[in-house]
């Protein structure tokens, strides 16, 4: 038989917020007794069923395959429908449950999820047909299994939101997509039935490409292990070797690139100036005139490496190669 | 303890400081660093985007040359962490190991992937121990608030680095604790510091690192500490820009984290290079009692 768990009081604190009716957002308390393997999903649902009807959430399968039910748990990005109320009981004695970030309130729990779709649709997320390749008629195109695998885990997003949630680049610069829009794009990029990879990457460049900070919070708040910063890494990669060095943020990459070559090291002063050009340099000058008072090291070349040549060999045997999925 | 010291570009040179202090507390808690003259740059993040399997064959490198020493590799940057901690985990994929041996193999360079990557932090807190370290501090740092800012390459992704919880890390504040200090819990501790985009949108960057500043100081601290030199220049060096992105004079001091365990230890600011800093560190050392308070 299953011996039923001890039941252990969980006390809630729970967002409260209703623009409709004015007044400032607070915090309200409720106590259950649950089991401790009882998902914050029903600690929520008991609260609205049984003491108060007034809390507003959305919710929907209780499975983790819809999407809907991400917010923040003691400010963790969670599914509310898997997340097991014991655990954070024991580590922070209560649960405060918070709406996701990034996204306006409609009310308590729920959150405005437009801006998050209309990155997605941004990003065109279906095939474009390929003029040169055209589907065969009424049937089937078939992929390779080596073609699948290049989709990474990113078909399984169920479009929860909880990375653009967690983004920092969402949340300073509106013209970021977001990592969920970018992890979908990849999948077209490397669709090998879609016509649009070249076309797909120039217009990601210009539109917020290089604003991942790569910091993979996103891929920590992820329920489904997409891996979207992992995925945005790719489409710089992709970008880079296709496009080459057309927005601040390749060149960046291409210095880095040429800086490791030629010396082993970093070159500070040189990569800002391979960055940015002549006139972004001489617009930096007041910023570089404050560092190199303070550390005048700056402005001396650094030491070539001992074993340069074996790094320039390593260019050599790779640079040719094609990108590899790493 | 004996490590393969590998301080990353920065700390060889705007970052000079932290390659000082790091020297200085080493030498004072046991940690022997032999150095390499030929280990080559992580590649940072970028190296990656241009050319990633060339930054893992690059990095292997590094780790060969630490492997072949018999040394675990001990690194003073969240970012140097990060990416030869990467560098070990592609490794463990068939298809990039066999290019990366076949880049190294005519260069005489092997590398079985045994070399551990360790960041200082994990060094004193694990292997030193938090309760040694409290042994020796001659200098106290009391009365200091403290907020840790521990660089997200240091922690995330966390089933690649191996690392503490990534959401509710606190090792760092175990540490800031042993010191004297009292560490400050704020959300901007495990976030970006903008970094990355600095040379791509530097406004972007300037708010970024402007809200984990303001979010820091209106949690109560008096001074940030960091593990890695990357979020030091840009909390530090460009703090100028980051109080104008969000609208309020920040004067907030940002040490390195050898810094903070040097001053604890009875190292002088000039000892841990302070006076390089871009934001004056005077108002944390003054409520430390360590500098006179100007007339």
């Amino acid at each position: 038989m299953f011996a039923a768990e001890k039941l252990i009081t969980v006390p809630f604190d729970v967002y409260r917020y209703d623009p409709a009716r004015g007044g400032e957002p607070r915090y309200q308390h409720y106590e259950l007794q649950l089991a401790p393997h009882t998902p914050v999903l029903t600690g929520l649902l008991r609260i609205r069923d049984e003491l108060d009807p007034t809390l507003t959430l959305r919710y929907s399968c209780r499975s983790a395959i819809c999407g809907s039910c991400a917010m923040l748990v003691n400010s963790k990005s969670r599914l509310v429908c898997r997340t097991p109320v014991g655990p954070e009981v024991a580590e922070h004695g209560r649960i405060v449950v918070d709406p996701m970030r990034n996204q306006p309130v409609v009310r308590d729990l729920v959150v405005d999820q437009t801006p998050f779709w209309d990155r997605y649709e941004q990003m065109e997320p279906h095939l474009i047909p390929d003029p040169q390749r055209p589907m065969p008629e009424g049937r089937t195109t078939l992929m390779t299994p080596a073609q699948v695998d290049r989709f990474k885990d990113t078909p399984r997003c169920i479009a929860c939101a909880a990375c653009y949630s967690a983004c920092p680049a969402v949340e300073a610069d509106p013209e970021f997509p977001g990592p969920m829009a970018l992890a979908k794009l990849y999948r077209f990029v490397v669709d090998p039935r879609d016509g649009g990879h070249q076309a797909r990457l120039r217009k990601i460049q210009t539109s917020g490409l290089w604003l991942c900070l790569r910091c993979h919070l996103c891929t920590e708040a992820c329920p489904k292990e997409v891996r979207p910063s992992e995925r945005i890494r790719d489409l710089k990669e992709l970008a880079v070797r296709a496009q080459g060095g057309t927005e601040p943020g390749s060149r960046h990459a291409i210095g880095f690139l040429k800086n490791i070559e030629e010396g082993g090291t970093l070159n500070e002063m040189k990569l800002v100036r391979q960055t940015s050009g002549l006139i972004g340099t001489a617009k930096a000058a007041g910023q570089g005139i404050r560092l190199v008072r303070k550390k005048p090291e700056m402005l001396k070349r650094p030491k070539t490496i001992e074993g340069i040549d074996e790094v320039r060999k390593l260019y050599r045997a790779l640079e040719k190669d094609e990108e590899v999925p790493l | 303890m004996k490590f393969a010291y590998y301080p990353g570009c920065v700390a060889k040179e705007s970052g000079k400081e932290l390659d000082l202090a790091t020297r200085w507390v080493s030498a004072r808690v046991g940690i022997e660093l032999v150095e390499f003259p030929n280990f080559s740059c992580c590649g940072s993040g970028f190296l990656d985007e241009a050319n990633g399997l060339l930054n893992v064959a690059l990095n292997a490198r590094n780790l060969a040359i630490a492997e072949k020493a018999g040394l675990d590799l001990l690194t003073v940057c969240s970012t140097c962490q990060g990416m030869l901690t990467f560098a070990n985990r592609r490794l463990e994929n068939a298809a990039v190991r066999a290019k990366v041996d076949g880049a190294l193999q005519p260069l005489g360079i092997s590398y079985s992937g045994k070399t551990r990557v360790t960041h200082l932090l994990q060094v004193l807190t694990d292997q030193v121990g938090a309760d040694r370290i409290r042994g020796m501090v001659r200098r106290p740092l009391t009365g200091l608030k403290v907020g840790a800012f521990y660089g997200c390459h240091l922690l995330r992704p966390a089933d690649e680095m191996h690392s503490e919880s990534a959401e509710e890390p606190h090792s760092f504040e175990d540490l800031i604790s042993a010191l004297g200090a009292t560490p400050v819990l704020y959300r901007g501790r495990v976030m970006c510091c903008g970094f990355p985009i600095l040379f791509v949108k530097e406004p972007t960057a300037n708010r970024i690192a402007g809200h984990q500043i303001h979010d820091a100081k209106a949690h109560g601290a008096d001074a940030m500490a960091t593990p890695c030199p990357l979020c030091h220049i840009s909390l530090d060096s460009f703090q100028n820009k980051a109080s104008t992105a969000v609208g309020e004079k920040l004067d907030m001091p940002i040490f390195h984290l050898p810094q903070l365990v040097g001053l604890a230890l009875g190292a002088t600011p000039e000892d841990l290079g302070l006076p390089r800093h871009l934001v004056s560190t005077d108002a944390a050392l003054q409520k430390l009692g360590r500098v006179a308070v100007p007339a």
